[in-house]
């Protein structure tokens, strides 16, 4: 997973000031970052071996967490956590993205329509506040996540439609029942956001899942929350008498490790410093332009597929500029998706070769869809009536220019790069793109207004067919801005055909279907030009090198259970 | 008694007054901000709720409420102690600050101590000695310390500090420091650009006393230079020093929150932070509700201790208008400030009786 694609003048600048790292003191900030450099070369042993009990791994995470009500969890901070402390009725091989039972002794009894769904729950669970798991304990935390509780402000999980109610079968069985067929439920009571709650903490509201509480909030994973620093730590520690794991793994029983300090810090330079020079066991989120720094100096890199919608721009069809097929295409081909991942990128975010990764579900292959040409944009564009030029050298018709507004995607990786790099390439066909400045408050605020924002980037990973019904439906996150039901919706604008070909596929209960449901979707959505897929979006993991048997879950979030520590740090 | 209860008793109205108008014109700048916290974070596209669901959580968390309302349930609030929820976390405001002020505080005081030392180390060492001779050229490298102190970018400074002294040297540790560990690389980064302007007021007003008829008598009559300085000269030259570290407050929590973020310090700073890339309101609210406390606190203290030093200002007649009777009455420091506070970009508005004694 080196990189060795950094070019070599880069690799020479880098030596120069590696050598004159000590006089670089006064150089400025890019000097600094390169004076951690100079410290010692990471050469514990690779061996694999067998596993050594114990040890507490310290881990630098970017943001604090905010929430760890789990259908919150998508937050990357908040993830990392629940899916180590947590354990849910089905367990998703990372692999094969096949179900296993974990603490459902069985995948669930459905019937056709995949109205309702039977799960037998394994005995001998316990909370870490010492109660049991029991179906009535499961009922109450499925009708909390399926619903939603306004007056906590607890909001509904996304990934569960159609909930209707739970049924306590007998001691072992629960039941739940849809208003509608939602073939998605198996799968979703597999991820973190699905992760099982004891029933005092199912009591908390928004502020007990909140900092200052994490204490509280007791859950059956392999490891639970033992200490929180408000803001800056949390502590985990490995549950002695856990010995649930999903029976298809080949460890059981404890955690290897004692525990897990999850370390937050802002400061990219100091996160990166403090695991290259081995204070830190670990960090996520290595930049792309570091991660040779990262293997010269022996640490191991992890790029771990988040499998679900690629890096993407969206074009909000809805918009004036916008509804012409022609200038959408014309748009595509003045992209040169191959220049941003060469320029901006490494080999660990490969181009995207459909509207989904290669690893997700539903994956259909589109390459070839998207050729960069600038010709054929400027054709496009005169043929559509753009053939005007005003003094900036912008497309102009009548007195209009062609502007638009892309937001910058702040958790996805160097979204301000790429959007500067598309900026530069749609200016030679003459077309305007201003990017959207401002925080995440006021990126997710102006991109809800198809005035501000017309060229929404953004990307969503989970593992199954519903992802897609996620980001485009036009009542879940509508990227497109389609919903009728908007306050600025000109009725003839909306396109009703995507909601509909999303409502097949979230309704289609048979596997195959359900595949060539989600081929109809992606293939409508390419022949209409309303998306641009970049790359396949990573997660970015280092690692020193006595970290050992680090994983991922589906979507890319570090699991713990299996990783072990060699020797001292 | 050196102080009067009515002069206490105005000086205390002050600064409720301060504080109330702090509230007020912090909540009017928030509410005109548009999109609120409960947009900011429920109406985030990768929680896919409804219009719906968001106008029901925007009626429980009351966020439709007209403005003067909401003023006032926040302005109640504030009174008992109930500064409202995280919007973007949902715990209690009161349990984040209750959290972040202590270490705020200690790195506020370790900060404020530590620039002391330094200002008063640098102003002692640039106007000591001859001027004439090679220790001129030192004194006069000295004297440009502060200027180069106030230059240094905070953020710059404390990266700085954590490359070279715990990365490459390993004599701190980032992750996970003992309380002491936690507190010296922080604590240099807040005091370094803190000790300028007290370090630049210091040098100007010693150097003013220093050339001042009664040190020049002081001298006739055969007393050595350390003699002078120690019992002569530092006496009048402390009350603009007060008079700065008043104003330098406010630099102390801005140095916070960038000292605090580059450190990882749960903090007032930190949280200031994190609140304004969320726009969460209650949060910002809270802490400049408390920065302005803290900064009315200092001051008070400040204006209480005038008469404590100097026993001139410590007539009856007087005490009311001390910080007045000061400036008319000590032309050296008054100098000395007004060129200090010019160049950290303060604009000190001298009142009518010390303009017209100065015409």
């Amino acid at each position: 997973m080196t990189d060795h694609r950094l070019s070599t003048s880069a690799r020479l600048t880098q030596r120069r000031l590696d050598r004159r790292s000590v006089l670089s003191l006064g150089l400025g900030f890019g000097a600094l970052l390169t004076l951690s450099a100079c410290t010692p070369h990471d050469s514990g042993s690779l061996a694999e071996g067998e596993p050594v009990r114990g040890g507490v791994l310290t881990y630098f995470e970017p943001q604090t967490w905010t929430l760890l009500y789990p259908p919150s969890v998508g937050f990357y901070p908040n993830g990392g956590i629940m899916n180590n402390i947590s354990a849910r009725l089905l367990w998703q091989d990372p692999k094969t993205l096949e179900l296993h039972p974990w603490l459902a002794t069985d995948l669930p009894e459905t019937d056709a329509d995949a109205t309702t769904y039977t799960f037998t729950i394994r005995e001998g669970v316990t909370y870490s506040d010492g109660s049991p798991l029991t179906p009535e304990n499961v009922a109450k935390n499925f009708d909390l996540f399926g619903r939603g509780d306004e007056a906590r402000t607890l909001p509904v999980s996304e990934q569960i439609s159609n909930y209707e109610r739970s049924e306590v079968l007998d001691a072992h069985r629960v039941r739940f029942h849809f208003s509608a067929p939602s073939p998605g439920f198996a799968q979703a009571t597999s991820t973190m956001n699905a992760g099982l709650l004891a029933d005092s903490t199912l009591d908390l509201d928004a502020e007990g899942f909140g900092p200052g509480g994490a204490t509280q909030i007791h859950t059956c994973g392999p490891f639970h929350i033992t200490d929180e620093t408000i803001g800056t730590k949390l502590s985990v520690r490995a549950r002695e008498d856990y010995d649930w794991a999903p029976p298809h793994l080949k460890h059981q029983g404890r955690a290897h490790l004692d525990g897990i300090d999850y370390l937050t810090n802002n400061e990219y330079s100091v996160r990166i410093g403090a695991v290259l020079s081995g204070q830190a066991d670990g960090v996520r989120d290595v930049q792309a332009p570091d991660e040779s720094r990262v293997t010269e100096q022996g640490l191991r890199l992890y790029a771990k597929a988040t499998n679900g919608i690629n890096n993407s721009i969206n074009f909000r069809f809805r918009h004036d500029l916008l509804g012409d097929i022609d200038v959408r295409r014309a748009l595509i081909a003045a992209i040169d998706r191959q220049e941003i991942v060469d320029k901006l990128f490494t080999p660990n975010y490969p181009l995207a070769t459909g509207l989904l990764a290669k690893g997700a579900m539903g994956y259909t292959d589109q390459s070839g869809s998207w050729d960069f040409d600038p010709d054929k944009a400027n054709r496009l564009l005169d043929q559509a009536g753009w053939s005007e030029r005003n003094g900036q050298g912008y497309r102009v018709k009548d007195g209009t220019p062609l502007a638009l507004t892309v937001n910058i995607a702040l958790p996805q990786p160097r979204s301000n790069e790429v959007q500067t790099l598309i900026q530069q390439q749609l200016r030679r066909v003459g077309v305007r793109l201003s990017i959207n400045p401002g925080d995440q408050s006021k990126q997710t605020l102006d991109a809800l207004e198809l005035d501000t924002v017309q060229i929404y980037h953004s990307m969503v990973a989970r593992a199954d067919f519903d992802n897609l019904r996620s980001n485009y439906s036009s009542v879940n996150r509508d990227v497109f801005l389609n919903g009728v039901d908007r306050a600025d919706a000109d009725d003839d604008s909306v396109d009703p055909k995507i909601d509909e070909l999303l409502e097949t596929l979230a309704s289609e209960p048979n596997h195959e279907k359900r595949q060539e449901a989600a081929e109809a979707v992606q293939n409508y959505l390419v022949d209409q030009a309303y998306v641009l897929p970049f790359f396949e979006e990573p997660q970015v993991f280092a690692f020193r090198r006595r970290v050992h048997g680090f994983t991922t879950e589906p979507v890319g979030r570090p699991d713990f259970y299996s990783t072990w520590l060699a020797g001292e740090k | 008694m050196i102080l009067d209860t009515r002069y206490l008793l105005l000086r205390l109205g002050q600064a409720v007054l301060v504080l109330l108008l702090a509230f007020t014109a912090a909540f009017i700048l928030l509410s005109l901000i548009p999109g609120d916290g409960v947009t900011a974070r429920f109406a985030d596209p990768a929680l896919g709720l409804s219009d719906d669901q968001i106008a029901e959580i925007r009626a429980a968390t009351a966020a439709d409420d007209s403005w003067f309302g909401k003023y006032l349930t926040s302005l109640t609030g504030f009174l008992t102690g109930d500064f409202g929820y995280s919007v973007q976390t949902g715990a209690a405001v009161s349990t984040i600050i209750a959290a972040a002020l202590p270490s705020t505080a200690v790195l506020a005081a370790s900060g404020f101590v530590t620039a002391l030392i330094l200002a008063v180390a640098i102003a002692v060492a640039a106007t000591f000695g001859p001027a004439t001779g090679p220790t001129a050229k030192v004194r006069r490298v000295l004297d440009s310390v502060p200027s180069l102190f106030i230059s240094i970018p905070v953020f710059w400074l404390g990266i700085l500090l954590i490359q070279v002294f715990s990365f490459q040297l390993g004599l701190v540790s980032v992750v996970d420091p003992g309380p002491a560990e936690a507190l010296v690389l922080p604590t240099l980064t807040v005091a370094v650009p803190l000790s300028a302007p007290i370090a630049q007021v210091l040098i100007r007003s010693i150097t003013e006393v220093q050339a001042s008829g009664f040190v020049k008598v002081t001298t006739a009559k055969g007393a050595s230079e350390l003699w002078i300085l120690v019992h002569t000269v530092a006496r009048n030259a402390v009350l603009p020093g007060l008079t700065i570290i008043g104003l330098v407050f406010g630099e102390l929590v801005a140095g916070a929150v960038v000292t605090e973020t580059v450190f990882g310090r749960n903090g007032i700073g930190l949280i200031t932070a994190q609140a304004v890339t969320h726009r969460d309101n209650p949060i910002l609210l809270a802490v400049v509700v408390i920065a302005t406390f803290g900064y009315v606190i200092i001051n008070l203290a400040v204006d209480l201790l005038y008469p404590v030093i100097d026993v001139r200002l410590r007539t009856k007649r007087s005490s009311a208008s001390a910080g007045r009777a000061l400036r008319s009455h000590d032309e050296p420091s008054r100098r000395a400030l007004t060129a200090t506070a010019a160049s950290v970009g303060v604009d000190l508005d001298w009142d009518d009786e010390a303009k017209e004694k100065d015409s």
